[in-house]
């Protein structure tokens, strides 16, 4: 038996183990981390040879299926953040539709795949920065300073700006008053980023719900999950009908894979601590973010491409 | 008299009889060509294919086989620098490009040391493609260079000299065998094969037999679906990626969310 599927919309076939292993790294990794699996993986087929913006809607897939769903649906009622959440979906699908036209033109202009590696640069450096430095120290047992929700004494102008927002109105569930204009703008921003990086969006939805929302932790797992499953919804629908680059098997594939990962992923979990997977996961996301930047900066191999990748 | 116009006429359509006789040793320069499989099917396992070619030639002469995709203008992204980092800068059209362009020989030089009239080849495709766009006119052989060379790396493009066996087949004639693989990024479409006879370094006779490469199965019906019917394709996508992550929650409830 053959061990090479072909892929239709790929124009090419693709070993059926090494996307059941890249699945399963994302699975392990999500088991770790519980974010920045897609972050891995996109790179990971970038550099497997598959087109890189062609990863964008095959991405979103085993988001809205496999993981958020199953997610959202093991919440209790009180953590689905529905009516908190609906700002952020309306933003979310506002700014994926924006987005995936934004996609278009950039391929219409021949440099999509730069935007799209430039994001990942950017986010993987924040990100595995961030993550690195937290896991050093938790390791050094130095006090971590957990997020303080509750006002500053001393209005910042973050605060004065937006309270000085207009329809401000109280959202019942993560009891803060806000104008639904900012969780919209914000939707958008989350939307824009899900359609270039064929990512669910959480990775930026949680830290800004609790850094600039103000939101308390247990509403924002719920509200960031119904944000994202009708985010990738709507792009993965924007990112077959207008550009085609949802590969279908290949999605269904990674899903299996990071499923099964996610099995193993449990076990290792276990036998590491939580810091030391941290710190191993980080230096992932740095090591992919600086191939990334190198490929980037050193002058390439051919000095030609194809218009709109692959 | 009417015996002599018969004789006479016996004599017209013997000589033409003669003539054509005369003209059948150019005819049997033409050489024989054969393709197995002559229709390639992309189904859902395809990992590419080995096309056989086989075929006879006059003895003494040399060969090269061509396989070649249809034409069409290529565009091209010329890469720069802009703040330090590479990215794409210009279009570049590349107009009567082949798809797929691969070229075997019996003799190597036929390839490597190409006389500059060639009509086959590397050397012959050079001549034939037409940069416009972002280019200058000092740059056109080097970027021809990349241009050859991104192909090559695509597996879409090669030139393997001395690929073709040659056998003596007994009496004038002489068996020529080969075997090409058809990358599995090879596009579906019509394609020719062309096997030409080299004699004192010109094209004395070719023969060409199509190629055809299709997609069957379910590949076929879901890039159907996927360029014809995209929003059904998407609304499909989002339900499979559903179903199948509500199963996989069953099956490893508790254990394989995140």
């Amino acid at each position: 038996m053959s061990w090479n599927l072909y892929l239709p919309l790929a124009g090419n076939s693709i070993n059926i183990l090494l996307l059941f292993g890249l699945g399963g790294g994302r699975g392990l990794s999500l088991r770790g981390v519980r974010r920045g699996g897609r972050l891995s993986h996109d790179p990971a087929l970038d550099h497997g040879g598959h087109p890189v913006h062609g990863g964008r809607g095959l991405g979103l897939q085993p988001d809205c299926g496999g993981l958020h769903l199953g997610l959202l649906c093991s919440l209790p009622p009180g953590e689905r953040g529905l009516q908190d959440g609906a700002f952020l979906t309306i933003g979310g699908l506002l700014g994926g539709t924006l987005g995936v036209q934004f996609i278009k033109l950039l391929r219409a202009m021949g440099n999509a795949d730069f935007v799209i590696k430039i994001t990942y640069v950017v986010m993987l450096g924040v990100i595995g920065f961030y993550m690195f430095a937290e896991s050093l120290q938790s390791m050094r047992k130095k006090p971590v300073e957990s997020p303080r929700v509750e006002a500053p004494a001393k209005v910042s102008l973050y605060n004065r700006i937006i309270q000085a927002l207009p329809y401000q109105m109280k959202f019942e569930k993560s009891g803060v008053v806000l104008s639904p204009l900012l969780p919209l703008v914000l939707g958008v921003f989350v939307g824009i980023l899900a359609a270039i990086m064929g990512v669910g969006g959480g990775f930026i939805m949680v830290p800004v719900m609790v850094y600039m929302l103000r939101m308390p932790m247990h509403v924002v797992v719920g509200t960031s999950l119904v944000q994202i499953l009708f985010t990738c919804i709507n792009v993965t629908i924007m990112q077959s009908a207008s550009n085609h680059t949802v590969d279908m098997i290949l999605a269904i594939i990674l899903l299996l894979g990071s499923t099964l990962g996610a099995q193993f992923g449990v076990r290792l979990s276990r036998r590491l601590k939580a810091d030391q997977l941290k710190i191993l996961l980080a230096s992932i996301v740095l090591l992919v973010m600086v191939q990334m930047l190198v490929s980037l900066v050193l002058p390439p191999h051919l000095l030609l491409a194809h218009k709109g990748g692959h | 008299m009417k015996r002599f116009i018969n004789l006479s006429h016996q004599a017209v359509w013997l000589g033409l009889v003669v003539l054509l006789a005369a003209g059948l040793p150019a005819r049997a320069a033409e050489p024989v060509l054969t393709i197995s499989p002559a229709v390639v099917q992309i189904g859902a396992f395809f990992n590419g294919q080995t096309v056989t070619v086989s075929g006879t030639i006059p003895a003494g002469t040399q060969a090269v086989l061509e396989v070649m995709g249809s034409s069409a203008e290529e565009h091209l992204m010329r890469k720069g620098r802009r703040a330090g980092m590479w990215m794409n800068v210009g279009e570049i059209k590349v107009q009567d490009a082949p798809s797929l362009y691969l070229v075997m020989s019996t003799a190597k030089e036929l390839l490597t040391a190409a006389p500059p009239t060639a009509t086959w080849g590397y050397r012959a495709l050079e001549k034939r493609l037409v940069f416009s766009g972002k280019i200058e006119p000092a740059e056109r052989q080097e970027f021809l260079k990349q241009f050859l060379e991104l192909k090559e790396s695509e597996q879409i493009y090669a030139s393997r000299p001395g690929a073709i066996q040659l056998k003596a087949a007994g009496g004038d004639a002489s068996a020529v065998a080969a075997s090409f693989p058809l990358p599995s990024n090879t596009r579906p479409g019509a394609y020719k094969v062309c096997l030409s006879v080299i004699q004192d370094g010109r094209v004395v006779s070719h023969n060409c037999a199509d190629l055809t490469v299709a997609l069957v199965g379910f590949p076929a019906w879901l890039a159907g679906l996927a360029y014809q019917h995209g929003v059904a394709y998407g609304v499909l996508a989002v339900v499979i990626a559903i179903v199948t992550g509500f199963a996989m929650g069953f099956i490893f409830k508790g254990g394989g969310g995140h």
